[in-house]
C-alpha cells in the first residue's frame, strides 16, 4: 500500500530544486566585466601627477629663470640634445616617483630599474602652413602596444633665437609638450 | 493530505526578513563601486588641467617681450589646440590706453569655457 501523506513536502522538494537549479543558471550564465571599479580612479590619479609634474617643470626655479622669463621645461625644448633628453628625464621620473616607499632615483634606477611610472614625452609644433609636427623629446620606456597609458599635456612658449623651429627664427612660439605615461 | 504544523510561522517570517536585509546589503556594495568609477569618470571628462593651462600660456602670450610674436603664438595656440587636443581655443587681446582686456573662448566638445580677463596694465 502506498503512503500518500507526504505529497505537499514532495511537491515543496521539487520547487525549492527548481529555484535553485535556476539560481545556478543565472549565475553561471551571466556575463562578468573585467572592469573593476575603480580603474578610472588610479587613471585619474596618474594624469593628476603627470599634470602636476608638467607644471613644476614648466616654472621657474631660480631667480635667473623668473627674470628671463623661462624655466626647466622651456631650456630643454629649446635645447633638446641627444634623444631621449636625460634632464628631461630625471626631473620627470624624480617628480613623477618621489614618495613614501619609493627608492630614491639616482641615475642607474633611471636608467634600467626604475619600477613605478614610466613616460613618453613628445612635443608639436606648427609651421607657416599650418602643418603640425610632433618631435620626440624623451623616454623612459619604450610604447610596446600594451601599456595602458595616460596622457598630460602643457603649453611652453619657446624661442630657439637663430635656431629653426618650425619655419621660424628668433620668434617666440608656443609648442605643445605631450607626456605618455603609465605604471608599471 | 499531510497534516501541516502552523505553530512556527513567525520563524519562516524572520528568517525572509534577514534574508532580505542580506539581499539590500548586497545591493549597497554593489552600487558602491560605481560610486568611485563615476566620480573619477567625471574628474577625468572635466579639463580642470587644459583649461588653467591654457590660460597661464594665454597670459603669457600677450606679454612677450617682442609684442608682434602675439599673432604667431595666438595662431599656435589654436592650431594645435585643435589638432592635438581636439579642443576649440580662441583669443582676443585688446588694450585701449591702459586698459586691457583678454576675452578667451575654450570648447573641447564636453566643456565650454568663456572668460572675459580685464585689467589696468601698470605703466611703470
Amino acid at each position: 500500500m502506498i503512503n500518500a501523506d507526504g505529497q505537499l513536502y514532495t511537491i515543496e522538494g521539487f520547487a525549492a530544486a527548481l529555484i535553485m537549479i535556476m539560481t545556478a543558471y543565472l549565475v553561471v550564465n551571466a556575463t562578468s566585466v573585467y572592469t573593476a571599479g575603480d580603474t578610472h580612479i588610479s587613471d585619474m590619479q596618474l594624469e593628476a601627477v603627470g599634470s602636476d609634474a608638467l607644471t613644476m617643470m614648466g616654472t621657474p626655479t631660480n631667480t635667473t629663470m623668473y627674470l628671463t622669463n623661462t624655466s626647466p621645461l622651456r631650456m630643454i625644448i629649446e635645447s633638446p640634445g641627444s634623444l631621449p633628453n636625460a634632464t628631461f628625464k630625471a626631473m620627470f621620473l624624480n617628480l613623477t616617483n618621489s614618495g613614501t616607499g619609493v627608492p630614491s632615483v639616482n641615475d642607474n634606477e633611471v636608467n634600467s630599474t626604475m619600477k613605478y611610472i614610466q613616460f613618453t614625452a613628445s612635443y608639436t609644433c606648427r609651421d607657416m602652413t599650418n602643418n603640425v609636427t610632433s618631435y620626440p623629446l624623451s623616454y623612459s620606456r619604450n610604447l610596446t602596444g600594451g601599456e595602458h597609458t595616460v596622457r598630460a599635456t602643457k603649453w611652453v612658449i619657446v624661442n630657439k633665437k637663430s635656431v629653426q623651429l618650425c619655419g621660424t627664427t628668433n620668434t617666440d612660439r608656443a609648442v605643445l609638450v605631450e607626456v605618455l605615461l603609465w605604471r608599471d | 493530505m499531510a497534516r501541516l504544523n502552523e505553530d512556527a510561522q513567525w520563524i519562516i517570517l524572520m528568517g525572509f526578513l534577514v534574508s532580505f536585509s542580506f539581499f539590500f546589503l548586497a545591493i549597497i556594495i554593489n552600487q558602491s563601486t560605481v560610486v568611485g568609477q563615476t566620480t573619477a569618470e567625471s574628474v577625468i571628462e572635466f579639463p580642470k588641467n587644459d583649461i588653467r593651462d591654457v590660460r597661464q600660456v594665454i597670459g603669457q602670450s600677450v606679454n612677450l617681450p617682442n609684442p608682434t610674436d602675439l599673432t604667431v603664438v595666438r595662431n599656435d595656440i589654436t592650431v594645435l589646440s585643435m589638432n592635438r587636443k581636439s579642443s576649440v581655443v580662441d583669443y582676443t587681446y585688446i588694450t585701449n590706453g591702459n586698459d586691457t582686456r583678454i576675452l578667451i573662448h575654450y570648447n573641447n566638445g564636453v566643456t565650454e569655457y568663456n572668460e572675459n580677463w580685464s585689467y589696468i596694465k601698470p605703466t611703470a
